[in-house]
This record gives C-alpha cells, sequence and structure tokens, in this order.
C-alpha cells in the first residue's frame, strides 16, 4: 500500500492549485495523480479567458461578478459560493500572473481583459485564445519547481469510503496493469466532467466522469447533474470549440437568410447573451429550418466583421481550428457552427472550502474528501454556467480546497486500505479481461452518445427523456455482455475505454433521471413541455443516490447567504 | 468516401516483437490521422495503442510519425498525409523508446524541463506587486509564442542531435528556456543564460537543421528561439565555450580575410589560450577534430583552404562594412541573430 497525507485526483486547474496550496506545507506529504500527464489535461483547451473584476478595461467591481454570476446560472446559484468566486477572482489572477502565466496585455501594460457572454463589463482575462494552457502550463511549472509527487497516467478505480471516512483510493497504473492502493489521510477529486457521453462535444475524450461516478459508487449522492451546458460555437460534426472569444471581438451570428437572429432572443445582448440562451437560438433556427449548409444542422458564425489584423492576433486558434478542422478559412468564409456539450455544471456536492458533503439534513461531511472544480458541484454555476467563469472556479476553488485541507489534515488520523477495499476494483478489471461477450465496446458507447444528444440535449421532451433512459438501461445491460481485444498488461488503452464506459453508462442515467423529474425550464436544462422556470416549485438542486435499480432523488435548498452583502432576490432571467 | 490503407508501426510488449501492420478502412472527406485510428481501434483492432486526448492540437498527446515526419494525428488531414505517401505510414516518435505500439516513454524528454529548470523564479528579494506586473505589449509579442508550446514532443521527435546526444537539452525545453529568459518578471536571466551556454547539451549543441521548426505544431519556432539565446548569452559575456569561440572565430576570420578560414578555425573554436595553457579537454577537443581534418587533408581541401589568403580587395570592403553596420544596429535594438546571420551568408556569398 502506497501512502500520502493528501492525494489530488486530476491534474487539471483544480487539482494542481490545490496541490501548489497544499505544497505550502513542507511537513506534508502531497501527491498528484492523472490518468493522463498533466499538462494534458483538459483544462489546457478552455480558450477565451478567466474572469475577474480587475477593471482593466472598464470599471467593474465584485458584486456585478457576482450578480451576472447569479443571473447567468438562472438563480440556482449558491450565492455564498458566488460571492467568493467575485470577491476572490482579482487576488487569484494576480496570483497566476506573479507566477508567470502568460497573460495578454493593454495598452498600460496590464493584463488585457474583453468582453465575454453574459458579463457586463469586460471581465475576460486572457491569453490570446488559449488562456486555459497559459494557466495549466504556469501551475504544471510551479509543481514541478517545488518537486510534487506525480502519479503521471495512474487511472484511479475507486474511493475507499468508511463509514464516511475518506480512506484512500485504489488506483491502476497504465504503464504496469497493476493495481495499487494509495492511502490518504485527505484525498481532492479535480477529475473534471462529463461531456464524453454526448455526439457532439468539445470535450477531450478523457472527460468521462471517472471521479464524479467514483463519488457516487462510494455513497455521496451527486448534484444537479441534468445541468449540461451546450456551447453555441462548436465546428459543426466534431464539436469541436470555437472560443466565445470570438464573439467577444465581435464575431456575428447568422442563419440560412443571413440574418442575424440573435436579435429576436435576446435583443439586448446580442451574440453576448448566455451560451444557453444563444444555444437554443440556434438548435431553435436549425428546427424552423433556417440552418445552413448541406444537412441544415448548423448556423454560420461570421468572423469577418472583427477584422483580418484582430484574428490574427486575438484569436489565432480560432482560425488554425476552423482551418485544421472544418477546412474553412474563417478570413475568407463563415464558420458553420452548432450547439455542443461542453460543461458540467452539476457533479460532486461540496462545501466552499472543498469539503465533500451530503447536503442532507445533517450536511453531514465525508471526512477527508475533497473536490474542486468542474467535477464538484459548490454550487456557483447554477444551472448555467458563465464563459471565463470555470477557469477562476477552478483556480479559487481549488486553492480553497487546498487551503481546506491544510486546516484539517494534521488533525485526521493515518487511513488505511485493506484487500476487501481493493476487491471491487479488482474485480473490475479482471472481468474486462476476461470476458467474451459479443458487444463491442466502441459500439454501445457510440450509441449511447446519440441518444444522449438526441434525446436529452438542448431541448428536452418526457417522452424523450423516457426513451433515452430506457435506452440506457438497455446499454448497460449489452455493457454487461461486452468484451475487449486487449489482454495485455503494458498501456491497455482498451481496457480502460471499457471501464469508461461504465461510467458514462453510471451518470447518464443520472443525468436522464434528473432531467425527467425536474418539470420545469432554467439554464441549460430547457424542457419543450414546461418551458417556464418555476420558483415555487423548483427552486432547489437535485440530489442524486445511487441504488440498486438507478438513482434515488432527493433535493436540497439553494443558498442565499452571502457574507458581504444581501443576496440578489429572484427575477426575471431575460437579456 | 474512398478505401485507405494505412501501415501502423506495431510492437508488442510481451513478445517484445516489432511489426508493421495494414489496415484498411473507408476515409471521409476531412476526417484526420486520429479519426482513422480511432476507427482502427474501435471497429477493426483493439489492441492498438496510442495517445490522445482533446482531439483539437492543444493537448500534445497525440505526436507520431506520418510518413516519416513527426506530427499531431489529431491535426493531419488524411488528404494532407496522403499527399506526403500513399498508403500512410505511422509510427511511433523518434528518439524516445516504444512502451507499445505508438506510445512512447517520454519520460527523458519531460526531465529536459526540470533540468533547464524552465519554471518562472520570482524575484527573492523583493515583493511582488499589489496587482499584476507590468509588461509591455510589444515585450509581450516578443517571447509569447514560446509560450505556446504544448510539450507534444514532435520537435525533439524529430532533432537530429537527439538522435546522436542523449544528453542535448532539446528544442523545446531550449524554447521554454528562452521563453523565461526574454520574460521581465523572471529573476534568474543571468544564471540561465550561463547554463544554457555551457551546460553540456546546451545552446551551443545544435545544429540548425531546421527540423523542429517544421515539426512544430504550434508558433515556437524552437531554433530561432535558442538562435537568440545564442546571441543574448554572447551579449551577456558567456563566451568561455567552444560554440561561441567558434561563433567568435568564424566571424573574425571572415572580417579579416573577407572569407571563411577554415583551418585556423578549430584552433579558434578550442581555444588558443586553453591550448597553450596545455588544458587537457582543450587537447581532447581538438583531437576530436582530427578525423575531419585527415579526410580533408587526403582530398587536399585543408591545403587549399590554406592556400588562399582571402576575398578580393573590394568583398574585403563590402564585409567590413557589413559589420560595422551590425554593430552599429546592435547599439539601437537587440540583437537580432537571424538578420546577422542572412548578413553573414550575403557576405561570404560575394567575398
Amino acid at each position: 500500500m502506497l501512502q500520502h497525507d493528501v492525494l489530488i485526483v486530476g491534474s487539471g486547474l483544480a487539482g494542481m492549485r490545490a496541490a501548489l496550496e497544499v505544497s505550502e506545507d513542507p511537513s506534508l506529504d502531497v501527491a498528484i495523480l492523472s490518468k493522463v500527464h498533466p499538462l494534458r489535461s483538459h483544462s489546457g483547451a478552455a480558450q477565451g479567458g478567466i474572469a475577474a473584476s480587475l477593471g482593466n478595461s472598464a470599471e467593474d467591481s465584485w458584486d456585478l461578478h457576482m450578480f451576472d454570476t447569479v443571473k447567468g446560472g438562472d438563480f440556482l446559484v449558491d450565492q455564498n459560493a458566488a460571492e467568493l468566486l467575485a470577491r476572490e477572482g482579482p487576488e487569484n489572477i494576480f496570483e497566476l500572473e506573479h507566477m508567470g502565466c502568460a497573460f495578454s496585455r493593454d495598452e498600460q501594460g496590464r493584463v488585457a481583459q474583453r468582453r465575454f457572454g453574459g458579463h457586463t463589463a469586460p471581465r475576460a482575462c486572457y491569453a490570446a485564445d488559449r488562456t486555459g494552457h497559459a494557466v495549466l502550463t504556469v501551475l504544471f511549472e510551479q509543481l514541478l519547481r517545488r518537486g510534487v509527487k506525480v502519479y503521471s497516467e495512474w487511472y484511479a478505480l475507486d474511493l475507499v469510503v468508511r463509514d464516511r471516512v475518506c480512506q484512500g483510493i485504489v488506483a491502476y497504473d497504465i504503464l504496469t496493469g497493476q493495481i495499487e492502493a494509495i492511502a490518504a489521510k485527505a484525498v481532492m477529486f479535480g477529475t473534471g466532467g462529463y461531456g464524453r457521453a454526448f455526439r457532439v462535444t468539445t470535450n477531450a475524450f478523457a472527460s468521462t466522469g471517472d471521479g464524479v461516478v467514483m463519488a457516487y459508487r462510494s455513497g455521496v449522492p451527486l448534484e444537479d447533474m441534468e445541468f449540461v451546458q451546450f456551447h453555441p460555437t462548436g465546428l459543426q460534426g466534431s464539436g469541436i470549440l470555437l472560443s466565445e472569444a470570438a464573439r467577444g471581438e465581435g464575431a456575428h451570428i447568422v442563419n440560412s437568410d443571413g440574418y442575424r437572429f440573435m436579435a429576436d432572443y435576446a435583443a439586448g445582448r446580442m451574440e453576448l447573451a448566455p451560451r444557453d440562451i444563444v444555444a437554443r437560438a440556434e438548435q431553435s433556427e436549425i428546427e424552423a429550418g433556417r440552418g445552413v449548409t448541406d444537412l441544415q444542422d448548423s448556423v454560420f458564425m461570421d468572423l469577418r466583421p472583427i477584422g483580418e489584423e484582430r484574428i490574427r492576433y486575438a484569436l489565432p486558434s480560432v482560425l488554425h481550428l476552423a482551418r485544421d478542422f472544418a477546412g474553412i478559412d474563417p478570413l475568407v468564409d463563415p464558420v458553420p457552427i452548432q450547439p455542443t456539450a461542453h460543461y458540467s455544471m452539476g457533479g460532486i456536492p461540496c462545501d466552499i472550502n472543498g469539503q465533500v458533503r451530503l447536503k442532507d439534513q445533517d450536511d453531514a461531511p465525508i471526512v477527508g474528501f475533497f473536490a474542486a472544480g468542474e467535477a464538484s458541484c459548490v454550487s456557483v454555476h447554477g444551472a448555467n454556467r458563465l464563459g471565463t467563469n470555470s477557469l477562476l472556479e477552478a483556480v479559487v476553488f481549488g486553492r480553497r480546497s487546498g487551503r481546506g485541507i491544510l486546516d484539517v489534515v494534521k488533525d485526521l488520523e493515518p487511513t488505511s486500505i485493506d484487500e476487501g477495499d481493493m476487491a471491487r476494483a479488482i474485480g473490475e478489471v479482471d472481468k474486462h479481461l476476461r470476458a467474451d461477450g459479443p458487444e463491442k465496446v466502441g459500439a454501445i458507447r457510440a450509441e449511447l452518445r446519440d441518444t444522449m444528444m438526441d434525446k436529452c440535449g438542448v431541448f428536452r421532451t418526457d417522452e424523450q427523456l423516457h426513451e433515452a433512459l430506457a435506452d440506457v438501461k438497455s446499454y448497460q445491460e449489452r455493457y454487461e455482455r461486452s468484451s475487449i481485444d486487449d489482454h495485455g498488461q503494458t498501456f491497455n488503452t482498451d481496457l480502460l475505454d471499457a471501464v469508461e464506459l461504465g461510467h458514462m453508462l453510471e451518470y447518464a442515467e443520472v443525468i436522464v433521471s434528473g432531467a425527467i423529474a425536474r418539470q420545469e425550464s432554467r439554464g441549460g436544462h430547457a424542457r419543450r413541455d414546461f418551458p417556464e422556470r418555476d420558483d415555487d416549485n423548483w427552486f432547489k438542486h437535485t440530489l442524486a443516490y445511487r441504488e440498486e435499480d438507478g438513482p434515488r432523488l432527493e433535493y436540497c435548498a439553494v443558498n442565499m447567504e452571502p457574507q458581504h452583502r444581501e443576496a440578489f432576490p429572484l427575477q426575471e432571467r431575460t437579456y | 468516401m474512398a478505401e485507405q490503407r494505412f501501415i501502423i508501426q506495431r510492437y508488442d510488449p510481451d513478445s517484445a516483437e516489432s511489426y508493421r501492420e495494414e489496415f484498411s478502412l473507408d476515409v471521409q472527406p476531412g476526417q484526420t490521422v486520429l479519426d482513422c485510428l480511432n476507427a482502427i481501434k474501435w471497429e477493426q483492432d483493439g489492441t492498438l495503442s496510442f495517445r490522445m486526448s482533446c482531439r483539437h492540437a492543444i493537448c500534445g498527446s497525440c505526436a507520431m510519425k506520418v510518413n516519416g515526419s513527426s506530427m499531431l494525428a489529431c491535426q493531419t488531414q488524411v488528404s494532407e498525409a496522403v499527399e506526403l505517401g500513399d498508403p500512410v505510414e505511422v509510427a511511433p516518435m523518434g528518439n524516445q523508446t516504444v512502451i507499445k505500439d505508438l506510445v512512447v516513454d517520454t519520460t527523458k524528454f519531460v526531465a529536459q524541463f526540470e533540468r533547464a529548470e524552465t519554471w518562472l523564479e520570482p524575484h527573492e528579494d523583493q515583493e511582488p506587486p499589489e496587482r499584476e506586473y507590468r509588461q509591455t505589449v510589444e515585450d509581450f509579442d516578443h517571447w509569447s509564442h514560446a509560450s505556446t508550446c504544448i510539450h507534444c514532443g514532435a520537435c525533439y521527435s524529430d532533432c537530429t542531435v537527439a538522435a546522436v546526444d542523449e544528453k542535448f537539452l532539446g528544442p523545446a525545453a531550449l524554447a521554454k528556456a528562452y521563453r523565461f529568459v526574454m520574460d521581465s518578471r523572471d529573476s534568474k536571466r543571468e544564471e540561465r543564460l550561463k547554463f544554457l551556454a555551457e551546460t553540456e547539451g546546451g545552446i551551443w549543441d545544435c545544429t540548425r537543421c531546421y527540423m523542429c521548426v517544421q515539426a512544430c505544431p504550434k508558433d515556437v519556432l524552437p531554433m530561432d528561439a535558442i538562435m537568440e539565446l545564442r546571441a543574448l548569452s554572447i551579449e551577456a559575456g558567456y563566451t568561455n565555450n567552444h560554440g561561441s569561440r567558434h561563433h567568435k572565430g568564424f566571424a573574425s576570420g571572415v572580417r579579416k580575410r573577407g572569407r571563411l578560414d577554415e583551418a585556423s578555425l578549430p584552433i579558434q573554436s578550442v581555444g588558443i589560450t586553453r591550448l597553450l595553457t596545455l588544458n587537457i579537454d582543450a587537447h581532447k577537443e581538438m583531437l576530436g577534430y582530427t578525423p575531419g581534418a585527415i579526410r580533408l587533408l587526403k582530398t587536399r581541401k585543408l591545403l587549399e583552404a590554406a592556400k588562399r589568403h582571402g576575398a578580393s580587395q573590394d568583398g574585403r570592403e563590402h564585409i567590413q562594412r557589413i559589420f560595422e553596420e551590425v554593430e552599429a544596429e546592435k547599439h539601437h535594438h537587440d540583437v537580432d541573430a537571424d538578420a546577422f546571420a542572412a548578413e553573414f551568408e550575403t557576405a561570404l556569398g560575394s567575398g
């Protein structure tokens, strides 16, 4: 059994920021474990920016940032968390800047800021259109400087929790195929989102919700899983992200008539309305027969109004992505785009210090278990996240989790993992290596992704959601009869694909179940059959507990108690 | 839709067997090499192993050799690959040990960043400002391209020096070192330049073959960064090394004679003072030139080189003027190593 004081699972922004904070105490033994090398983490794919009310471009304040976040999240935002996000934003940006982050500069040499959807001030600090990459890189550099231990290309299989006390994890060394127990007094999950269950997605192949499902299996409920953000500007077909920065810089979105249809949906903000609203507007135009290209499944984003020089300087990645992956030169032609599954608002419930809590009547903690970033649900994004708030959340709450761990870890007892704790993980790997069933992982996964996209996508109905649930159940059964080709020990990615599909099938059921139950439209969850927001019945977070025959749903209240100001009252969300 | 053949270099770690395997599949227009590898893995042979994640050229996982050159599989259209060779040959990256199929051991590559300490070293003696450090747009634009490295290893895979020298820090780590040398927030500029100029496998080991710039899927331009580091290290006075002595000997020979003085260059590179003081390493280095010198003697090239006295008077004067102009320029601007080199080559041509 391997042992550390603190083990961080996941090496994106949240995980690395937490590890950096914990490493401030040299007496603590901290390690990071990740199924990909830290520099491959999906945080690096974030493009447009990281929000903070620096006020470098125009007057701004944390109150305003908090309000935009709460409204952007359709008021399902825990206001104590949104307050912290906004208040601690600037100091976190300056800290990253002091670490060497390659932020683009304004004429005064300060961190440059640009406009972004749903934000009333130009608040997005950016590094051209590769902001996530710039922040991820600088955090990894500083971890190297500190000499933090990294288990690179290790895959966590199980979280071990005994009597609501976290013991550590069971992990699989991808290089050797060995399964090891890693005990730790404190474990933090920064394992990312779960967008891979959708056919059209911006997410990396790695974004398979592993951490979320491990927590779920260990008895932790999952919060607000039905809220999945569809980003309005995915490249047609692949769903590869074209940054919202394009719209921030002035790109237009038009339908087959060449009409800037956002005038009909959010006249006050046009293309810079929040993502859920723009995505729904696009989907509505497409369904009304005003889509573009032969398939009529997309609309056009036109970057030409921005001007060639500015596109080249501020949006080089957008330019390259359109050229490399769609064969379109945005300097010459508009780019076909469509809604693409992008961000997971739901996740592992935790408090503002990253402490995982059941959010039941006693609000009981899982001692020694923390979460931050997209895998967690603080809930700072509520029903819909604003662009550039995710990187900020990962950094702010990664740091807060690190501090939360520092606050308690020395009082925690040493933990241990025995053979019984490892049995499930060993059994799972063994089962896949021995299975000889007729079903193939790739085929089931493709069908799952179709189901989730077509029946649990931008717009949802009771009928389609029930079909989706039946589909998912049937895929779960077929999965039991699946087999893989690779039975080796070394770098067996075939095996990992199978394990990941198991996770996707598990959380897909939670998404669909939550969506069926929530009979209203709020943020990223849009029901055709219940088009209005229903605060009387649904102003509450969903909590899904794992039971034998599927998730059991309960609910908890939204936090309306910020520390430094009054809560923003519920209001109609128009732009 | 058209059928496309792929030949994939495989390695089975259990049997330690290497082999090439052909696969055929239908390819749609717009599909990338990674799309095809995934289709092969998911539909034909699940044992095929490779790294991949973001599939849009930012995570850096899927660098491999396609028809002999290193690139990101996700960023390479099959239609482009076919232009380089049909069937499309896919092989693991070079200069690294293969673990399985297209997966290589990146330990050595990653360790180079640690060796070059490519992270910001803040000023210890002063508190950081309350807000951000100020950096001008021009300052930022000068080095930010080098910060776009996604650590994919494509440059290292195609590096001709890494192929023969395990100790070479490699294009990616050197470009990243350059980024910190140039960043005004860093406190270790001098130490970095000294290290990069003097360590074994540092900036002077690059042969300027340009492969790294060609392989890089981003805008890092590693070789340009290395050349700029050379100029900066000479400026900073780190000249007590083979590379900069060679540079200096090269330039002074041209300045004096109006042409390259091949006969005396080795002596100048090793260092006359070091040779006279019987520095053992210097004499070993000198011995290293012997096989080449013998070859030159055999072909009478060295003799010819020694016999020639240099360029014509006109040519020499022209070259002198170039040196003077470049020196005057240096007082006004940062040294532009490439411009310097280009002028040099023009001068040699006219000499």
